[in-house]
């Protein structure tokens, strides 16, 4: 074991991500900066009777011919959808990173890959098979599809990763949590590299009675900060980040794609679903705080932006109060407008969003905002993405439950 | 060969990494390079197929699970107590 330092910088060497409007990077930004929406009629199970008959769905994703070439991992294609996201994402990642694999230093790794809600789509299937068709038994790898820490394990193996490996859970701030356990777990010398992001695939029947019943759905679209947002759209997929010490990097002389330079984290305590805006304020707050950073360092920030009623007013209100008079001047976009709510793997994703946005020195629109909603009266870039100078860039993760997460994204170190 | 060993090989071959090896009644599963994730999977098919519950438990050493033709005796007296007669379901 390496003695423990505590003044490590953090660095991004690799990212993927599988998204409905792209199952790599260089697809899923073409989208992005086409404007493109992943919204479509939802299918690929029997509707029934609900009433929202949209989503953000994976089209296409064929676990047998993206994963076939793993070699520690036997049976990842026989694990749930949301382990062959991460697997995928993943896969994108290392490559990108360039590390070699299997890690050649395993205990010094880390993999932390979080989830929303772990394997659903496995588990209706095992419930229909138990109460519908009287099955006698489940199939024999359901409990594994099942587990939310399936993916990070998964993932583990592939890459023999000795280290910390698990699952975060925080609702829609899982993958940014994730991110930021891993970044302090590199800051602090505990490990050298960690995978870390979320994946989630939650999309069936019994998922969709569920938010239907809870009201926060659209049955149109997913608009973000306009007059016209009535819910958001349900989205799958993963995002995951490659995360090394700098020190780590240039030794084995890596292209390092960013630097994280903060994390905030703080929980709102008060209610399920109505957010504060003093618990994301706080968060926003100590991620600038940590990255060493003033509000007005940040160019670009990425909103959670959900197209909720509350969320988007709230979120607006936020960073007012944390970017004071600076607000107006800042570009903010909600990329689910493009790639729907992936819920826990929204903070992977949308900091591979970020670190593209820096690289490209462009910032992505919020599409479907004709009109905004005079409560949100923000610069959100509506409908195009704009040329911009962007040093550093911010990631807003807001769940269920007020749990709040934030990073603070900057270029990579000279 | 009665008619439950070529269903038991078939499935066997299916949960396989190699599934072209040579297969006999004298085989061993652990030959077959089958671990104990690949056996819940069998024994899942195999009750699936004929219809049948095979008392297995992972956690135990097993002689009935040992060879091909251990399997193929133990569903085969499966199959006589429930009185199917050895025919696939």
């Amino acid at each position: 074991m390496t003695k423990r330092v505590d003044s490590q910088r953090v660095v991004v060497t690799g990212m993927g991500v599988v998204t409905p409007i792209g199952q790599t990077v260089p697809e899923f930004w073409s989208s992005i900066k086409a404007g493109k929406s992943g919204v479509s009629p939802l299918g690929g199970f029997p509707l029934d009777d609900l009433k929202i008959l949209i989503a953000a769905q994976i089209k296409n994703f064929d676990p047998k011919a993206r994963l076939k070439h793993f070699q520690r991992d036997r049976i990842i294609t026989l694990a749930d959808r949301y382990s062959w996201f991460a697997a995928a994402a993943a896969d994108e990642a290392v490559k990108m990173s360039g590390l070699e694999v299997p890690f050649a230093d395993p205990y010094r790794a880390a993999c932390i890959v979080g989830s929303g809600a772990g394997g659903l789509v496995t588990y209706e299937t095992a419930y229909r098979d138990l109460f519908i068709h009287n099955k006698r038994a489940t199939h024999p790898l359901t409990l594994l599809r099942i587990i939310g820490s399936s993916a990070s394990a998964h993932v583990g193996i592939e890459y023999g990763v000795k280290g910390p490996t698990f699952a975060t859970c925080s609702a829609c701030s899982t993958a940014t949590h994730a991110i930021g356990i891993a970044r302090d777990y590199i800051r602090h010398g505990l490990v050298d590299v960690a995978i870390a992001g979320a994946s989630e695939s939650v999309i069936n029947y019994g998922t969709m009675k569920a938010w239907q019943a809870l009201h926060v759905l659209s049955p149109e679209g997913c608009f973000p900060f306009s007059k016209r947002r009535n819910g958001t759209v349900l989205g799958e997929g993963s995002g995951l980040l490659v995360l090394e010490s700098l020190e780590h990097a240039k030794r084995r002389g890596a292209t390092i794609l960013a630097e994280l330079c903060g994390y905030g984290m703080a929980s709102d305590s008060k209610d399920m679903v109505k957010p504060t805006v003093e618990g994301p304020a706080y968060a926003m707050r100590m991620a600038l705080e940590d990255a060493g950073l003033s509000p007005g360092d940040i160019d670009y920030l990425n909103a959670h932006g959900t197209a909720t009623t509350d969320n988007d007013i709230n979120e607006t209100r936020a960073i007012k109060e944390v970017f004071g008079n600076g607000a107006a001047n800042l570009a903010i976009s909600s990329t689910k407008s493009m790639h729907g709510h992936p819920l826990g793997a929204g903070g992977g994703i949308e900091a591979a969003v970020c670190i593209k946005a820096m690289q490209d020195q462009w910032a992505p629109p919020t599409i479907g905002l004709d009109e905004a909603d005079p409560e949100c009266d923000l610069d959100y870039v509506p409908n195009v993405g704009r040329d911009l100078k962007i040093g550093y860039t911010m990631s807003n993760s807001f769940a269920f439950g007020g749990l709040n997460a934030v990073i603070v994204l900057g270029p990579a170190p000279n | 060969m009665d008619s439950v060993a070529p269903k038991i090989i078939e499935i066997l071959r299916k949960h396989m990494k190699n599934p072209d090896k040579d297969i006999s009644l004298e085989t061993k599963l652990e030959d077959l390079e089958i671990e104990s994730l690949d056996l819940a999977m069998i024994v899942f098919d195999i009750e699936d197929s004929f219809g049948v519950e095979i008392p297995y438990n992972a956690n135990e050493e097993v002689q009935d699970f040992k060879t091909v033709g251990s399997v193929v005796d133990r569903v085969t007296s499966l199959l006589k107590e429930a009185g199917k007669a050895g025919a696939a379901a």
